[in-house]
């Protein structure tokens, strides 16, 4: 018992303390990152206000996450009602295959989907083929918050309001849509956040516009401008964060709405 | 007049077939209960008069309208679900004004109509609360008034009172009962309780197997049982072999253990032809005779085998020569009367318009 618990809490330190770096160096009044600290500054985070090709990537960024999460997030709607509708034929298969991308290795998923674009396709790299890309990663977590989301409804909930008059469009969005809402939202914030600071995929798949994780790695090879990525970093964990702090609230708002238990989530 | 009639109704899901053949005409203003154990094809049943199963074939007619092809939403059928299916985002007014979303009323007229219909189950003044705060009878009432809000020809109940517990079960039977007399509206219960089916429906249908074994008055059925599966399900019933000698306006029978008795054409309910029969007897009609005690009716030497104590009434299990399972029968206890032991000799008064013969 003792050495679990000496070792749970190994496993934190070892997980989180290099995060903590990240805004100890992004205050932090030197060029070079090492201990000991020199003083307080803010200086690296006005350097970001004055980066005009991060900036770009920033925005390149957003954009793409954006859209990965309202894509994923409308196929998962559909992948989740179907997966709650009468069996179908290869109904199990197919949504195993679908839950698929969640193990693949992403660099993996990232050559192969080079080839299909460039050379299957004879496409040109932009801002779209990451959306699709992001998008095909995202949707087995879209999948998995979503199917809890519609599979925890009672089935008669919807038969009700068929009976009281509504139609099957009607009744799915006076009676399903606001009780899967939060999964909804869950699964947005999850796809927004996984799009965000994803690395691989973009950084084989953008082509003369950079996303922000790609820009940052970029920035590496210049020493002097590693506090800046510390200031971005620490931006984007506070963001992701917050945001699968957001997430998660919803997910359980969704489930006492619909008044269950709580059987495990993401965080 | 006659509501609803369904000829000739046939379901399969895949191999199986879930109703079978089945035949019948609900009339206006009736309570109809559809009894049977699950899995007997009685949801299903109701779901094809909602419109949420498809006939496989036959008809459904409601209000002499083929309801063929007609959805759920357009039918003159409103549904009362097991689960309640109250909507959980909504507050009880809402829940209860979810139907008249699309009715030609003012904003006014609706809110009047919801007040009326929570009145009209008791549930007047809650309707600022959250369905989630409600109680399983309270949530059953809020399901009932939001079904009964559209003025259905028909409202369908499938096993409304199965989640409550026995004392609110009891209560929501008279409830559901008084209301069904005061809106004039025909009834559908769907239940396998037996007791709750004899003690609110009109008429009604016992099913086994997606078929209809027997459909009469609760009294009828209870007193007259055409089979020995439907006999079985309805109450407590012991169970005689016999051989019958002749039919006809008296029924010539041999009984074991009571010997040979001559019982009226109409205690043989189901088709009885010569030869082996089963032989039903209710414990309520045979008695046990204490000592001293003498009696107008038939009896026969006993022994008892069983006791069971139940406060107003004990249950015994007698012996008898010539039976080889005992008989259960039921005697009040009265003031005065003694609670037998186990292994006591006594005597059992019997009557042979109490025998039952069972069809197969």
């Amino acid at each position: 018992m003792r050495g679990l618990r000496i070792y749970a809490i190994a496993y934190l330190v070892f997980l989180y303390a290099p995060i903590f770096l990240l805004p100890l160096f992004a205050f932090n009044d030197a060029d070079i990152i090492a201990f000991p600290l020199s003083g307080f500054t803010t200086h690296w985070f006005e350097e970001l206000t004055r980066n005009a090709a991060l900036q770009a990537a920033v925005r390149n960024s957003l954009i793409i996450a954006a859209s990965t999460a309202v894509l994923s997030t409308i196929l998962g709607i559909c992948a989740a009602r179907a997966a709650t509708m009468a069996d179908w034929p290869l109904k199990r298969p197919m949504m195993g295959l679908i839950m698929l991308p969640l193990v693949l290795p992403e660099i993996i998923v990232a050559v192969s989907l080079l080839v299909v674009i460039v050379q299957v396709f004879g496409l040109g790299l932009s801002n779209a083929t990451i959306i699709a890309a992001h998008t095909l990663i995202c949707m087995p977590f879209s999948i998995a918050v979503l199917n809890g989301a519609f599979q925890n409804l009672d089935p008669a909930l919807e038969e009700a309001a068929l009976d009281l008059g509504e139609s099957r469009w009607s009744a799915f969005r006076l009676v399903i849509l606001p009780l899967v809402m939060p999964g909804i939202i869950s699964s947005l914030l999850i796809s927004f956040t996984i799009s965000l600071d994803e690395f691989i995929i973009a950084f084989f798949l953008s082509g003369a516009n950079p996303t922000m994780p790609v820009y940052i790695w970029g920035l590496l090879r210049f020493p002097g401008q590693l506090p800046v990525v510390m200031a971005m970093g620490t931006i984007l964990v506070a963001l992701s964060i917050i945001l699968l702090t957001i997430a998660e609230l919803m997910r359980r708002r969704g489930l006492k709405r619909a008044g269950l238990k709580d059987t495990g989530g993401f965080l | 007049m006659t509501l609803i009639q369904l000829s000739g109704v046939n379901k399969h899901f895949g191999d199986y077939h879930a109703l079978r053949d089945i035949d019948l005409e609900i009339q206006q203003g009736e309570f109809f209960s559809l009894l049977g154990p699950s899995g007997c094809g009685k949801t299903t049943l109701l779901r094809t008069i909602a419109g949420f199963e498809d006939v496989g074939s036959g008809s459904i007619r409601i209000d002499g309208r083929d309801m063929k092809g007609v959805g759920p939403n357009l039918r003159p059928t409103n549904m009362v679900f097991q689960s309640y299916a109250i909507f959980p985002h909504l507050s009880v007014a809402e829940n209860v004004g979810f139907g008249l979303r699309r009715a030609d009323m003012t904003r006014d007229e609706k809110t009047r109509a919801v007040g009326e219909a929570l009145e009209m189950v008791g549930l007047g003044g809650y309707g600022g609360r959250a369905a989630n705060a409600l109680s399983g009878g309270q949530r059953q009432r809020v399901a009932l008034a939001r079904a009964l809000i559209l003025k259905p020809k028909v409202l369908l109940l499938d096993e409304p009172l199965s989640a409550l517990d026995k004392k609110i079960r009891e209560q929501m039977q008279v409830e559901l009962i008084k209301l069904q007399r005061e809106v004039g509206i025909t009834f559908i219960l769907v239940t396998h309780d037996q007791e709750e089916a004899l003690v609110m429906s009109d008429r009604i249908a016992v099913m086994f197997d997606g078929g209809i074994g027997q459909m009469d008055d609760p009294e009828t059925l209870y007193r007259r049982p055409r089979s020995k599966r439907v006999a079985q399900f309805i109450g407590m019933m012991n169970f005689l072999d016999g051989e019958v000698a002749a039919t006809g306006t008296e029924i010539e029978v041999t009984v074991q253990g009571l010997g040979r008795c001559s019982v009226a054409a109409e205690q043989a309910p189901g088709a009885v032809a010569p030869g082996p029969v089963s032989i039903g007897i209710r414990p309520e009609t045979l008695s046990l005779l204490f000592e001293g005690e003498t009696t107008t009716r038939k009896e026969v030497a006993a022994v008892v085998d069983e006791v069971v104590y139940y406060g107003d009434m004990t249950y015994y299990d007698v012996r008898v020569d010539g039976i080889e399972k005992p008989l259960t029968l039921s005697m009040k206890n009265l003031i005065g009367r003694p609670v037998l032991d186990v292994g006591t000799q006594t005597r059992v008064a019997w009557d042979e318009r109490s025998l039952v013969l069972l069809g197969h």
